[in-house]
């Protein structure tokens, strides 16, 4: 079996990317590093790395997407190859269901209701592990959040409905993650605590990873539902990638922190008041990240087996097909591993 | 005539499956998923950079290969001949449109066996015909608003939209 697994280079050290014969070349003060084109399909620049146009313009023809990070792990951009894949249809029908009362409405549902579900099963887990104080939050998410969404409501009460979703998921770190972990309330920019640098950062690159997994589709990454199209020019991966973050982000966090492969004093850069990942805590994340996303699981629908980071794909398929065939989307659910 | 540039691909379809023809006729054409396949298009990007490649291209049609008597279509199997014969037919033609009269052969190497098959076909006037009808109703069946649904089958296995029809 052959599926798409991850071909994702990153770049954690200051230097150069430069085209050289057929091949990408990493070069900094320790030497060339040789990464060949056919073995990546994107490349994560969390340093300052210098690049030219010739550079630019090899990567585009290979469809080899770039990120750009900064120095505080926060997403910067992106240098997105020239588009091979594009359909006139979709983009028309894309414009047609965000301009849809309807159809804008059942997409944002969907994508609420599947953030319910992902947090929901990733929670259950220590539910059945014995931590009984979280029972609230899981009835809430199960019973409570499906019927607040079926009401006929509009698209700021959905937004609403999501930003009580995170808060309550947030407000309960502290019954599961280690003591030194524990914070109070989330922070974005810049992040003020070494559990936020890790939900941020971690964010960052699932935003990343769906902008590369979108690519492969027809979709435009400008158009999107839930978030407003003018918020960015990659809405739509905004979008798509909600439904993930429990299921990758957030599993991968508190994989970290409770069996202490990140910990405060050792993987945080303590001149910065631990607010930020240093070298070695940073690898250690974007490896665990990675694994995640690699990991492979019996998909319902396909009924063949396929990675998280598919998945992630796939529901750009599904999204078509809303707009296409009128499919009703449904994001991927950890509990119908569909 | 034919407004509409319906390719030897989009006639294949049409005939091996309908779906597959409607959502590769309007652009739904979605990347292959397989490694194997995008590490084989950049090698062959990379090779075709280095040496001209031997194909033909004559409007948007891609010949394999074309001798003083016969267009030559190049096949891996004989699964599906039938949809590979009107490909050949749409391309006999175009050229005969361009005023270049030849005969069909298609070459079929299969993995494993030493001797190739070969088909022949050409042109006739009752094919002509019937080819202008065939392209007629690939039109007008692209312009539909929906593709058909999909009818689950051996073929899928093997098929680029296998993830999209059954998701
Ligand atoms: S997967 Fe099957 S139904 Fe879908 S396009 Fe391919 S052959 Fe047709």
């Amino acid at each position: 079996m052959v599926f798409v697994i991850s071909k994702t280079k990153y770049i954690t050290s200051m230097g150069e990317l430069k085209r050289k014969d057929n091949s990408i070349v990493f070069r900094n003060e320790k030497g060339n590093t040789y990464i060949p084109i056919e073995g990546i399909r994107e490349i994560v620049c969390l340093n300052e790395i210098k690049i030219n146009t010739k550079f630019l313009d090899y990567i585009s023809r290979f469809g080899v997407v770039l990120h750009f990070f900064n120095y505080y792990g926060q997403y910067s951009g992106t240098f997105y190859p020239k588009e091979n894949l594009i359909s006139g249809k979709i983009k028309v029908k894309q414009v047609q269901a965000y301009l849809d009362e309807n159809k804008r409405l059942n997409i944002c549902k969907s994508i609420v209701n599947g953030i319910a579900i992902n947090i929901h099963e990733t929670l259950y887990h220590y539910y059945k592990h014995g931590n009984k104080d979280i029972k609230d939050i899981l009835d809430w998410l199960r019973k409570e959040v499906p019927i607040l969404l079926e009401k006929e409501i509009n698209i700021k009460r959905i937004l609403f409905i999501e930003g009580l979703v995170w808060q309550r998921f947030y407000s309960i770190f502290n019954k599961i993650l280690k003591e030194e972990f524990v914070f109070n309330k989330r922070v974005k920019r810049p992040p003020d605590n070494p559990l936020n640098a890790l939900i941020s950062f971690g964010n960052s690159v699932i935003y990343s990873k769906t902008i590369t997994q979108i690519y492969g589709t027809h979709l435009d990454q400008s158009i999107s539902y839930l978030h407003e199209p003018s918020e960015g020019r990659f809405s739509l991966s905004l979008d798509i990638s909600e439904v993930f973050k429990p299921v990758i982000v957030f599993k991968t966090i508190f994989d970290c922190v409770n069996n202490r492969k990140i910990q405060v004093d050792k993987h945080f850069n303590k001149k910065l008041n631990y607010c930020l990942l240093n070298d070695e805590g940073r690898n250690i994340f974007i490896t665990e990240l990675e694994k995640r996303l690699n990991s492979v699981f019996v998909h319902k629908g396909l009924n063949r087996k396929t990675t998280y980071l598919n998945a992630i794909k796939l529901d750009g398929y599904k999204l078509i097909k809303y707009l296409v065939e009128d499919k009703k989307f449904v994001p991927f659910s950890l509990k119908e591993m569909y | 005539m034919i407004s509409i540039k319906i390719t030897g691909t989009i006639i294949n379809y049409y005939i091996h499956c309908k779906r597959q023809c409607w959502l590769f006729g309007n652009r739904i054409n979605l990347e292959d998923n397989s490694e194997d396949v995008r590490i084989g298009k950049i090698l062959h990007e990379i090779k075709s950079q280095e040496s001209k490649s031997s194909e033909i291209s004559i409007d948007n049609i891609k010949i394999d290969k074309i001798t003083g008597e016969y267009l030559v279509e190049l096949k891996k199997s004989d699964a599906d001949l039938n949809s590979t014969k009107w490909q050949v037919l749409l391309y006999l033609k175009k050229l005969k449109e361009k005023g270049i009269i030849r005969k069909g052969k298609i070459e079929v190497i299969e993995k494993k066996k030493q001797d190739k098959k070969i088909h022949y076909v050409e042109l006739t006037q009752e094919y002509e015909e019937e080819l202008d009808k065939l392209l007629l109703d690939i039109e007008k069946f692209l312009s539909s608003e929906k593709p058909p649904i999909a009818e689950r089958s051996s073929k899928c296995k093997k098929c680029a939209y296998y993830e999209y029809c059954n998701i």
